[in-house]
Parts: structure tokens; sequence; C-alpha cells
């Protein structure tokens, strides 16, 4: 147990990856679309998706844990055991630490009316519907998501080579359409936004948990024969 | 003395090529080996096998007793530093350091500081934009300073100089003599480390040529040099692997053990004995089995 944790100190021994980098982007962001709001006119609330921008950086995280740390982890004598729930572990931690970002973020907005100038990036009323919990889960869970599908693309494209990652990518697009085809021919599209509406952000971020767990289990199962 | 490694029928199979076929290998601790071989003979695979870094098509590996995969006991008693060996995007040479003293329980700090500073190496550079020799020299430290029982170094001199390829040999026998383990080092430049090793394992098309020691080895070949005409008249007969001539003196190397008799025939008829390179013996001897390959006959069986 004491190596899987020593992995999660090798993972932040360059504090840059999981904390600096996110933050950065995510105070650009948000930077950025204080000075777009303060450009709009009119006194109306204005929201926009300017919180996403630091996942993207958690899925090149999770892509490159994949790519270049589990090669050096290999170096270290770790078995992928080891260095797999240790990564996890560090990428909940880092997903923790999204999480609360957003929160302080969100309570600035209130504090603050949105830095003054009516303008939110965090405090995004159909993401607050639950509370604070509710908006910590949502984020949190889609700071995980984009680590886990980076982790899983690049475990793919490690063992099995270009095609296919993206046989599996075309793939998942067909069964989305698929999915596209049934709503629409059965004509249920009012059945599915009312239980859209109905889950609620907080809903949806729980079903997305489930989405991540089951990720990482094949995640694993192909980590498992992974050469560096 | 006990197998700190057993490999038995160890096959490797990529698309169109056997990189290990049907190979049987027993290493003893306690010694530095030298893993010699051309591009693509094995070597790589065999080490990363050994280490659970790759995977066996079929056949047995064992390392202090137990397989190698997913075995944190065994993998913690072990040290594969590669000659391509990746390192995370923004990582220092501080970072890796760091890291290797988390996971290898004999990390020795003081010897690491005095590698950096032998190597001149840059600390607080990211890795990916250190030099080849600089790269190299990350590697041999942390195989080094790791004191794992089993270290493997594969090709790691690199891009190093020679001043400090001969630093690595120096501290690599140093430190080996004042902390006695199993060290495996494959290796190009065979006359540079010829010194360094006690045994000697030459692999060659996936197939274990020799396992002996260093010593055995450079008995199987002697050198006689004098009078072209005495030295070839004394060769007649005899399997030449090598000769060379420079006016009127030859220098011949042929395959075969000299008893003492023998050796004072030699010093008598006024010829000279002289060491037998390493490298020329092996070279030769991959050759041979290359070319015995193509039609097996007993000379394969008795080179193995």
């Amino acid at each position: 147990m004491s190596r899987t944790l020593n992995v999660v100190r090798l993972q932040l021994i360059n504090k840059q990856t999981f904390i600096w980098v996110p933050l950065i982007v995510l105070c650009a962001a948000v930077l950025m679309s204080v000075l777009i709001y303060a450009m709009i006119p009119g006194n109306e609330p204005k929201y926009g998706g300017g919180g996403q921008a630091p996942l993207w950086v958690f899925f090149a995280v999770g892509l490159s844990a994949m790519t270049l740390t589990f090669p050096f982890s290999q170096a270290m004598s770790i078995t992928r055991r080891e260095f797999f729930v240790g990564t996890m572990i560090t990428a909940i931690l880092g997903s923790v630490f999204m999480g609360v970002l957003f929160l302080i973020g969100g309570a600035i907005e209130m504090l603050t009316d949105g830095y003054g100038i009516n303008g939110y990036v965090f405090h995004l009323p159909w993401l607050w519907e639950a509370g604070p919990l509710g908006a910590f889960i949502v984020y949190f869970t889609l700071a995980l998501f984009f680590f886990v599908v980076g982790f899983t693309g690049a475990t793919i494209y490690k063992s099995w080579g270009p095609v296919v990652v993206t046989v599996v990518g075309i793939g998942l697009a067909l069964v989305l359409i698929g999915l596209v085809f049934l709503v629409t021919r059965l004509e249920i599209w009012d059945q599915v936004w009312q239980s859209v509406g109905d889950l609620g952000a907080l809903g949806l971020a729980l079903w997305g948990l489930v989405v991540v767990a089951v990720l990482s289990l094949v995640s694993f199962l192909a980590f498992r024969r992974a050469k560096p | 003395m006990t197998a700190v490694i057993e490999v038995q029928n160890l096959t490797k199979h990529y698309k169109d090529t056997n990189a290990l076929d049907n190979v049987t290998l027993s290493i003893e601790g306690g010694a530095i080996y030298g893993l010699l071989g051309r591009n693509g003979a094995g070597k790589t695979t065999l080490m990363s096998i050994l280490t659970a870094q790759n995977f066996a098509t079929s056949g047995d590996v064992r390392v202090f007793g137990e397989h190698p995969y997913e075995n944190s006991r065994v993998l913690s008693r072990m040290c594969f530093v590669r000659e391509s060996q990746k390192y995370p995007d923004d990582a220092t040479p501080r970072h890796a350091f760091k890291a290797a003293s988390l996971f290898f329980t004999n990390w020795d700090q003081a010897l690491a500081d005095r590698l950096i500073d032998d190597f001149q190496l840059p600390m607080k550079q990211t890795i990916k934009k250190l030099s080849r020799g600089q790269l190299s020299a990350v590697g041999v430290i942390i195989g080094l300073a790791s004191r794992a029982e089993l270290t493997f170094f594969d090709e790691p001199y690199l891009g190093l100089d020679a001043v400090a390829r001969q630093i690595f040999y120096d501290r690599l026998i140093e430190d080996y003599a004042e902390h006695p383990r199993t060290i495996i080092l494959s290796s190009h430049l065979i006359d540079e480390v010829s010194n360094l090793i006690e045994r000697v394992i030459v692999i060659d098309n996936g197939k274990i040529l020799v396992n002996e020691e260093t010593d055995a080895m450079r008995d199987r070949a002697v050198t006689v040099v004098g009078d072209a005409a005495k030295v070839d008249a004394w060769a007649s007969g005899r399997e030449v692997l090598h000769r060379e001539e420079l006016g009127r003196v030859a220098s011949i190397t042929v395959l075969g053990h000299l008893s003492a008799d023998e050796r004072a025939g030699v010093a008598a008829s006024g010829l000279d004995l002289a060491p037998v390179s390493l490298q020329q013996l092996i070279v030769r001897l991959t050759q041979k089995a290359s070319a015995d390959s193509a039609a097996p006959t007993h000379e394969s069986q008795e080179v193995r």
C-alpha cells in the first residue's frame, strides 16, 4: 500500500501538472470571461462556459499520465496495479481540488454579484440547483471523467495502436447516433428532455460517476498488458 | 551460490521474427555480467521480460524465485535502466531522483549527489531539454544510486563522452566492491567493458551463444604474433578467427585452448603470445554462428 501512496507522491512531485497548470488555465478563463462580459451592454445576468477550460487540461494530464509517467514508473520498478491505483487516487485528489476551486469561484460570484457586472462563470443556475454540494459533485465528476477518458484513450492507443483508437472512437459515435435515431424514430424526445430535466445536473453527474467507474475498469483491464 | 534469474524455454515472438528463441538461462547472483550481442539480438527484449515490462510469448521466467509480473516483492529489488527511458514531460533530474528515492529502498542520496557532480548534470532543466549524454547520465545515476540487488543497464552510455564513460565504469566498480550485488550490463563497446565484467553472456538472433566466465572466454582463443611464415606454419590445421599482417610480421588469432606445453612450444619457436581482444573473439563467434545457422553443424553445438 505504501508503494501505491508513493505513486501519488510521484505524480505530485512536480506540482505543475495537477495543480498549477489547471489553476492558471482556470484563472485565465475567468479573466477572459469577465473581460468579455464587461463589453456586453445591458444589465441582465451573463453566463458563459469558461469554467470548462481546465477540464481539457485534465484530459491532457490523463493522456500524459499514461504515455510518459507510466514508462517512468516502470523504471521505478512499480507494478502496473500500484501505478494505476495511485494515479487514480491522484486524479481523484486533483478533481476534488478542481471542485473546491469551483465552489470558491461560485462563492466569489455570489458575494460580488458577478464581479460587479452580473457575469457568471461558476455560478450557473442549472449546476447549482442542488446546492453547493451538488455543484461540487458535478464539477468533480467532469474533471475525473476527462482524466479517465484521456488515460483510457492513451492506454488503448499504446496497447493496440492508432487504428483501434479510431475504430473505438467511430464505434462510440455510431452508438450515439444510433441512440439519437432510436429516440427520433420512437418520437420520445419530449420524454427524454423531461427526464434529463428531472435528473438535474446532479443526477446526471451521479450517472457520470457510474460511467467513470466503468471506463476505469475497462482502462485497468487494458492497462494490465500495457508496455512502456 | 543460488540463481537470481532462471529462464526456461523463453520465446518472444514479434510479427515476423523471434526476438527470443527458446532461451534457457540461469544467472547466479553477486557478479557483473556483460550481456553482449548485435543490435536486434534480443538483449533489450530479454531484460524487459525479466523486469516484467514486456511479456513472453511462451516459456517461464523466475527472478529471486518468483515470477516478476505484478510482483512488487520482486520488482522492488530490481532496477532497469533503459537506453530510451521516457520521463514525464515537465520533470527535471531533481524530480526523477526524488521519485527514485521513494521507490528504491537502498537509494543512496550521497552517491547520487556525487555522481551529479561528476557528470556535471544540470538539475533545474527539464529532462526533455537535456543533451543525449546528459539524458544517459540521469539513467546511470538512477541505476547506481538505487543500489538495487539486481540492476540492468541497457546501453547506458549513449552520448556519453569517453571521460564520462570512464567515470561510469570507475564508480560502478567502486560501488560494487563496497556493495556487492548483481549487475547486468548490456553493451556494444565490448573492449571497454571487458575489464569490468566477470561473466559474458552472448546473445545472437534470440539464442544464447555463450554464458561463461570472461577469463574462460578469453582462453577459448589465442593470438600468436611473429614472423609471418612461422606463424602461418604454426597455425596450419587450426581454426583461424582472424589474421593481420604488417610487413613480415603476422598476427593470427586461432580458436582453441593452448596447454602449458603448447605455450612453451610457441615461445621456443620465437613467436609471441598476445592477449585476445574480447571484442574480436565475440565478433568472430557471432559471425561463425550466423554462418553455421544456415547449415547447422557440430560447430554451433560446440560453441553453445
